[in-house]
């Protein structure tokens, strides 16, 4: 049961994670190598920059219901900003152009970081009293992972209902699929696109409050190992499915548990090694991913 | 050739300005050029994008170093090597061969693999190739005495050594892209079902071109670990993939001279702004930056210079003697 | 005000310069029938139009305004739909989605349902499988469905860029008739890329050639006769002057 709740818990940070990386890939064909550095800028707009190591709350300070939706309008701020000022004007260039580019902003954003915050991790405690332990079902669950899993289907059903049932959301799938044919259908382009850069950046927030409440712990790194699952995820899911990434977070979350629990206690440091050869397994398996939509393969 | 030459010119202005640390900084630019040169000769012509390739640097930097330490550090430190390993330490030439030729026979075996997948499928897959090989490394702790570091590896890669290799790395480079081979790949990459109605056999040609940037980016590996005398998995990750991909894609990723102008440039800029950090003297006044703008300024030069050339400085293009006169 | 005119258009893509000079008008309520070997240039024409691809000289007009500076969106929203060579359609959304998408800039909810209700009518087979995904649909149903899509934006100038391409041709007759229907009854302007003229003959429309890049025949579609199309088709002179004579050889630019 304990290993359930952790499987989903860790699954919900990915799929987040890939959703966010998915919904920026679906519409412009770029894999965002940013987002990692927008996870822990917005853990660190939750304090005073310094080089202590005890952190000081600076937006950390506000009360929880103005904290939140701050914190994800800093994500999505930022991740809007970025589009503005670098992709914009990256859209016809070729994918490895983007990808670099995005890596170096990535690069530069966890650089600027590093000045204000130096690279000592410091202590937050954001929401610790959410880690005691809750009875559930004959296992002691902290409630934080509860949240987590709470928090991730809420987001989900709450994307999923804006991309089926609202117009915006068709725009924003048909822009996926075929940008330019929805542009003939007369869909605002840049709007679109700000705006799944908006949601992907809200994504990276929750995430970026997730990871500080679990770990207590403010480092600029944060971001990079589930940026690193989520590009994954999103791959192994099926490029141009947004369910995919999703299903494909979950999964990897739960192998990774998976992995923990059977791998004999010697082989356990090598967990990530498994981890990582059975995702070469299913690409060789199936290269488009697991839930790749129909039109993915092109006719000649 | 005329990069060769131009090469050659950096060097020697490198070694008469007499600077130790000149000529250091220089010969590290050149074991980067074998890397990135490495790089191009798969990615360049395929067009798929490998996160792998510092991964093989990683398998070159260690193997090397596993022939060549002296024999009673290695018993001491690794001892979970092979015994004809620990009894024996051969000198640096062979030993950079056969580090090489590993590296190419791990590189045969992964490829099989992956090259039977395409455009990102394939990127991903080599991504977890390099996780692979950093986790194993990082983990293994007999052999490659994990997150500490392994020391005590003989220098002997400096500013000639790391530019006769970084010369040979571009023959290499030269001939396999005028080769028929190349040739076969970059029409693959351009458009796969003409080529392939050409009778162009895809897997073949991904996977020579794979295997021989191998071998080149596990000679960069081998420089590498004999030129900083001391090796850490670490090395081999994040920082350095990204490093080598950028310099590789800002000089432009499809032509052997963006490689090589691309390490050029990249790496004048960071000595560039590594000096002005230390402080530049304008006349009376001393200007310099605060400590840690310096990555901050690399990152927005290269997301500038990306904006400004998407191609790349070189956008495909080779330098050539003809188109200089 | 005539819908559409193009002065002395040239696109280039790179190097290759896929128009020279092209002039052309459409009148309110035409249809006119583009057509010519491969490579003149016809899908260029439209793309131009629909400022998917930059002029590099000359001046478009579309419903008197000067369509410069437009993008892709605003010709949509000004009143041209144009369906692209190969179908597009958005194989991820549903028949019902896809009429839906192109009907967001139209302020009248009312006259939007109206629509859909005569284009389900126009096209029962849409009608029945409205919930179906899109990609899932044959050749012939997928070509009528981005027809349907391109009226339901509400556009006064349909483009449409090779309906045939790829259909059988009892398929491709009924896609037609319900064309023909549909622009009787709302008095559409149509601008379509055909290789066939018959069915220019048959529809009543003017022709327009292109070959090369430039328009090298041009008229009502019934008064053309076969052997001048023939000869403009293929890059013959028309009057015979440059027959080859026997024993020669020449190339053809």
């Amino acid at each position: 049961m304990q290993y359930l709740v952790d499987a989903l818990s860790l699954g919900s940070l990915y799929a987040l994670g890939a959703l966010g990386i998915a919904l920026i890939f679906g519409v412009m064909r770029l894999v965002n190598f940013a987002h990692g550095s927008i996870i822990a800028c917005c853990v660190f707009s939750l304090i005073v920059p310094s080089v202590e190591a005890q952190a000081q709350l600076l937006a950390g300070r506000l009360p929880d219901w103005v904290l939140v939706p701050a914190v994800l309008a800093v994500g999505a701020g930022l991740s809007v900003v970025s589009e503005f000022v670098v992709f914009r004007r990256l859209r016809q260039a070729n994918p490895a152009t983007m990808m670099i580019a995005s890596f170096a902003l990535g690069f530069t954003i966890q650089n600027v970081l590093l000045l204000l915050y130096s690279s000592r991790p410091k202590s937050l405690d954001l929401w610790s009293q959410l880690g005691q332990s809750v009875e559930l079902w004959g296992a002691r669950i902290p409630f934080l992972q509860l949240i987590t899993i709470g928090v991730g289907l809420l987001t989900l059903s709450a994307l999923s209902f804006l991309l089926k049932h609202t117009r915006v959301g068709i725009e924003m799938r048909a822009a996926a699929e075929d940008f330019t044919m929805a542009r003939m259908l007369g869909v605002r382009a840049n709007a679109v696109i700000t705006l799944t850069f908006a949601i992907s950046g809200a994504l990276a927030a929750a995430i970026a409050l997730l990871l500080v409440s679990q770990t207590g712990v403010a480092d600029i790194r944060m971001g990079l190992p589930i940026m690193l699952v989520a590009f994954i995820a999103t791959v192994i899911g099926g490029l141009g499915s947004l369910a995919g990434s999703v299903a494909a977070g979950f999964l990897l979350g739960a192998v990774t548990v998976l992995l923990q629990v059977v791998l004999p206690l010697d082989a356990r440091t090598f967990r990530d090694a498994f981890l990582y050869l059975g995702v070469i397994a299913v690409l060789v398996w199936r290269p488009q991913g697991l839930l790749a939509s129909p039109t993915t393969v092109s006719r000649i | 050739m005329l990069l060769s030459l131009l090469l050659l010119a950096v060097a020697v202005a490198a070694a008469l300005t007499g600077s130790e640390a000149v000529e250091r900084t220089a010969s590290e630019m050149f074991i980067r050029m074998v890397l990135v040169i490495g790089l191009y000769i798969f990615v360049g012509n395929s067009g798929v994008m490998s996160f792998g390739h510092v991964g093989f640097m990683c398998i070159g930097a260690y193997a090397s170093a596993w022939q060549t330490l002296p024999v009673a550090m290695k018993q001491l430190v690794l001892p979970g090597l092979p015994q004809w390993l620990l009894d024996s330490s051969i000198s640096p030439l062979p030993a950079a061969i056969f580090s090489a030729l590993l590296v190419a026979v791990v590189a045969l075996i992964s490829g099989l693999v992956l090259m039977r997948l395409s455009g990102i499928a394939a990127s991903i897959a080599t991504f977890a190739f390099l996780a692979v090989v950093n986790v194993v490394y990082s983990n293994w702790d007999s052999v490659s005495a994990g997150t500490s570091s392994v020391v005590g590896i003989p220098v002997y890669a400096n500013l000639w050594v790391t530019i006769a290799w970084a010369i040979v790395a571009i023959a290499i480079a030269f001939f396999y892209s005028v080769s028929r081979y190349g040739l076969a790949l970059r029409a693959v990459r351009e458009d796969p079902v003409a080529a392939q109605a050409c009778g162009v056999w895809v897997y073949r040609e991904r996977l020579v071109a794979y295997v021989l940037s191998a071998f080149v980016v596990g000679l960069a590996g081998v420089l590498y670990a004999h030129f900083l005398g001391v090796l850490n998995p670490d090395a081999f990750y994040l920082d350095n993939t990204f490093l080598a991909l950028a310099m590789l894609v800002v000089g432009g990723v499809s032509s052997l001279s963006g490689a090589v102008v691309g390490v050029l440039s990249l790496s004048l800029l960071i000595e560039l702004l590594v000096r002005m950090e230390d402080g530049v003297r304008f006349g009376e006044t001393m200007l310099s930056l605060p400590g840690g703008a310096q990555e901050v300024l690399l990152g927005v030069a290269m997301i500038l210079m990306l904006i400004f050339r998407p191609g790349g400085l070189m956008a495909g293009r080779e330098i050539v003697w003809r188109k200089l006169f | 005000m005539s819908p559409l005119e193009v002065h002395d258009l040239s696109v280039s893509y790179g190097r290759l310069i896929a128009l020279r000079e092209v002039s052309m008008s459409l009148a309110e309520g035409e249809t006119l029938f583009v057509t010519g070997p491969n490579g003149a240039g016809k899908s260029t024409l439209l793309k131009a139009v629909a400022r998917i691809a930059s002029p590099s000289r000359g001046r478009i007009v579309f419903c008197g305004e000067d369509t410069k500076d437009y993008t892709p969106e605003q010709m949509a929203r000004a009143g041209f739909s144009m369906v692209p060579e190969g179908r597009h359609v958005l194989g991820s959304l549903s028949i019902e989605e896809n009429l839906r998408l192109g009907t967001g800039m139209r302020q009248d909810r009312d006259a939007v349902a109206r629509d859909l209700e005569e284009i389900y009518q126009a096209f029962p087979v849409l009608c029945e499988r409205r919930s179906t995904t899109a990609a899932l649909l044959s050749g012939g149903q997928q070509q009528m469905l981005v027809i349907a899509r391109a009226l339901m934006t509400g556009a006064r100038v349909l483009a449409i860029d090779e309906p045939s391409l790829g259909l059988a041709p009892k398929i491709i007759d009924q896609v037609f008739e319900i064309l023909m229907r549909l622009r009787d009854s709302r008095g559409l302007t149509l601008l379509i890329v055909e290789q066939s003229s018959t069915r220019a003959v048959i529809a009543g429309g003017r022709m327009l050639l292109l070959r090369g890049g430039r328009v090298v025949l041009e008229g009502m579609a019934r008064e053309l006769d076969a052997e001048s199309l023939r000869r403009a088709y293929f890059g013959f002179e028309a009057d015979g002057s440059d027959r080859v004579q026997p024993g020669e050889i020449r190339c053809n630019t």
